[in-house]
């Protein structure tokens, strides 16, 4: 017992503040598009690279909904068309607003109702639906002390019952479809669907095998995607405050 | 490379049944292990199965094959009890009906899916009985009821279904139902040996991205005379430790939570945390994706230099021990995990348990011993073994674990940097086809990848075996006789993949 408090008193609080700025090097974070991708030959360099069609050369866009962070891209030209930064923050909303360099596409957030409603207290109900389980412990990692989830009034809960939203992760396996589509309808409306990584997304790197749903969105409808393979916690502590109108400049340690 | 074999399968015939059949016995009761088992069909219409065992003596591989009818084969289950759900799968994946086996429920394919559907047989199934509908055991007597708890469990978890038939509290049968995770992972390997399958190897288990990607990357090595040097041997070794590292600590995490210690679910999972972060201060990536590329390593691998990494791991260490000693020291932890959970030696080894699951039921196994990876042939990790088989017992296989893996950490970091040249045990390729089989240690313990190779380098097969797989039907007996309620904290005690189960 005094052990265990003197090691409490000892490590102090160990919580990240928001926002926490660049993640140490060789992260692989939000991806900065070079002059030799818009215009040069680096988009046919950099597509060739990629192993999720995530880059098309035409368009010359990036589409982080399918994109696991492999940096093969960024190794195949040299960082003149691509580079990524160690900024966690990425893009998120609409399935639209996760492709980089496409029409801009401005953020969605919640509408104002919903924002009034679940704004300062949401709780989620997640489902795991084929993934790897990455972004399942990154959504569980959410809890510990360091990310500290619950500061801002969000927390996870064991049944749909009690829950405002879902939170999806994997690409929708065939065999959890009827399990997902229950659990979403046994939460009580209004309700919101969160789609975290690549898998969610897009099937990520399952993408087109006979055993998955290609993505959240085909199955259910979809108010919040988040990128990443997995997504760092606060990718997703990012996005979340984001999409719920809070401003992570304001929030304090805890 | 004793982590790396290539058989070639042009001079391999296949074995009379008979032989085949006292191969797998051999695996039960000899020296060498069962390490996978799986069908191919080589030509339409034609199945083989194929097994590789070994580990008697470092290094040590075997092989045999045998030509099955396109319907189904006898059971091998009555020689070699491990080999049980290798061909519920077989039979989910190529309709090749089992014949005798004691409970053929699917493993993979739930009610939606078509009666006649296996993805990995090109010819249409003459199946006998082809059936997709799971059969639950019915244990009957007086009082007896069920519990059924998942797929969606109240955790931030991986979806499985687990029926309870208990008299009162007392669990007298407990039936694992998987394949929610399957995403059909096996049949996006065949084509040419490229990056895109390492990327694939990284989402088998993601809590293991390290220990899979590692071990897919030297068997597409092999196959493409590519090996890399021993300095990124090394870096990998180091990530694959860090890993073992990080998920020992979330587990004895998840044990204080489960028993209601939250002393230790709190420092447990912020020390998690601290090990992920060296991960991604390594790979670029809290699981260590990215670590590894066919040939070496990741350009930006390492992003921290040793001595640094040293004095994180350091730090680590000490606060591990701390808490670590807390927790297993607690007389109220004591309590709730000794005798709890326990799995018999005997279990252990007639079903071929692997990995920390076996170590703590008396099990002799650890692939960093028998198929040393290049940074391991000199002194691997000292080997942990304990034989109570209880809640206790596997979370002291973590700690120790954990200790030897700091231990070994240190010694390797602390060493002169291995000469960037090529091994000199470099792979040669064979022509014509082949079979790759690659082995390392993950965390849950050995994790198997296997390729059929043609003459052109194309995979036409690829088999992948999570530790997981292996010792899913460990949780069954292990709760037998135990209080319901102390199911989580026994389940954690295994914490055992769903998505490298399925698949
Ligand atoms: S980092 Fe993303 S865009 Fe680049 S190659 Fe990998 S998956 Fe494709």
């Amino acid at each position: 017992m005094l052990e265990s408090i003197l090691k409490r008193a000892s490590v102090g609080n160990v919580t990240v503040a928001l926002p926490a700025g660049d993640l140490p090097s060789p992260f692989r974070g939000m991806p900065e598009v070079g002059e030799a991708f818009r215009t040069g030959g680096a988009a046919a360099t950099c597509a060739k690279a990629c192993a999720t069609d995530a880059i098309d050369p035409e368009k010359r866009t990036i589409d982080l909904g399918r994109c696991v962070f492999c940096g093969l891209c960024e190794e195949a030209c040299g960082g003149e068309g691509i580079r990524f930064s160690q900024n966690p923050r990425l893009p998120w909303g609409k399935r639209e607003n996760l492709v980089l360099g496409g029409s801009d596409v401005s953020l969605a957030p919640a509408s104002a109702d919903l924002r009034s409603l679940l704004g300062r207290s949401l709780h989620l109900r997640e489902v795991s639906a084929g993934g790897c389980n990455g972004c399942d412990l990154e959504a569980q990692a959410l809890g510990n002390p360091i990310f500290d989830l619950q500061r801002f009034g969000i927390d996870f809960v064991a049944s749909p019952r009690h829950a405002d939203g879902l939170l999806v992760t994997g690409p929708v396996s065939k065999n959890m479809r009827e399990a997902l589509v229950k659990t979403y309808e046994a939460i009580a409306e209004p309700r919101i669907v969160i789609a975290i990584g690549a898998c969610a997304a897009s099937g990520g790197i399952f993408r087109g095998s006979y055993a998955v749903e290609d993505g959240v969105g085909n199955v259910l409808p979809v108010d919040l995607f988040i990128p990443g393979c997995p997504p760092h916690p606060l990718t997703l502590l990012y996005a979340i405050l984001g999409f719920l109108g809070r401003s992570p400049e304001k929030i304090p340690r805890g | 490379m004793r982590c790396v074999h290539t058989f070639d399968l042009g001079n391999s015939a296949p074995l009379a049944e008979e032989a085949f059949r006292a191969f797998l016995r051999e695996t039960s009761t000899g020296a060498d292990r069962l390490l996978t088992l799986f069908a191919e069909e080589p030509s339409p219409g034609r199945f083989l199965l194929h097994a590789v065992a070994g580990g008697a003596a470092p290094g040590r591989f075997l092989y045999a094959c045998v030509e099955t009818s396109p319907r189904s084969f006898r059971t091998f289950t009555d020689v070699c009890p491990g080999t049980h759900w290798f061909e519920r799968e077989i039979y989910d994946l190529f309709g090749l009906m089992p014949e005798g086996h004691p409970e053929l429920n699917p493993l993979r394919f739930h009610e939606a899916w078509p009666k006649k559907f296996f993805p990995l047989r090109s010819t249409d199934a003459p199946a006998p009985d082809p059936r997709r509908g799971y059969r639950f055991l019915v244990v009957r007597g007086e009082g007896i009821h069920e519990v059924a708890v998942g797929p969606v469990h109240a955790g931030i978890i991986e979806p499985g279904h687990f029926r309870f038939s208990c008299a009162g509290e007392t669990i007298q049968n407990l039936e694992i139902r998987l394949g929610y995770q399957h995403k059909g992972i096996e049949s996006l390997f065949p084509g040419g040996p490229e990056m895109g399958k390492i990327l694939l190897s990284e989402s088998i288990s993601g809590d293991t991205a390290v220990g899979h990607s590692t071990a897919c990357v030297r068997l597409l090595e092999a196959i493409t005379a590519k090996p890399a040097d021993p300095s990124a041997e090394r870096w990998r070794a180091v990530a694959l430790e860090i890993e073992r590292i990080s998920n020992h600590c979330g587990d004895l995490g998840g044990l204080s939570t489960d028993i209601g210690y939250l002393f230790g679910a709190a420092h447990f999972g912020r020390l998690r945390g601290a090990a992920l972060n060296l991960l991604l201060r390594i790979t670029g990536n809290r699981f260590g994706r990215g670590l590894n590329r066919i040939g070496g390593i990741g350009p930006r691998v390492p992003g921290i230099a040793p001595e640094d990494l040293m004095a994180e791991l350091g730090r680590l260490r000490a606060e591990m021990k701390d808490v670590g000693t807390t927790l297993l020291d607690a007389p109220s932890v004591g309590v709730r995990m000794e005798g709890t959970g326990r799995l018999l030696p005997h279990t252990a080894k007639t079903l071929q348990f692997v990995g920390l699951t076996a170590r703590a039921s008396g099990r002799d196994v650890d692939a960093r011993r028998d198929f040393p990876s290049p940074a391991y042939v000199d002194s691997p990790p000292v080997n942990v073994l304990l034989d109570a088989g209880d809640v206790m017992a596997r979370a002291r296989v973590r700690f120790l674990e954990m200790r030897a893996s700091f231990d070994w950490l240190s010694g390797i970091l602390a060493g002169a940097m291995p000469p960037g040249t090529i091994a000199a045990e470099g792979v040669v390729p064979a022509a014509g086809r082949r079979l790759v089989v690659s082995v390392e240690e993950g965390w849950r313990g050995e994790i198997v990848h296997a390729a059929v190779v043609d003459g052109e380098k194309r995979i036409t097969r690829y088999k992948v075996v999570d530790p997981s797989f292996r010792n899913w039907p460990a949780l069954s007996f292990a709760v037998q006789k135990n209080v319901i309620s102390d199911f989580p904290v026994c389940n954690k005690s295994f914490n055992l993949s769903y998505s490298g189960t399925d698949l």
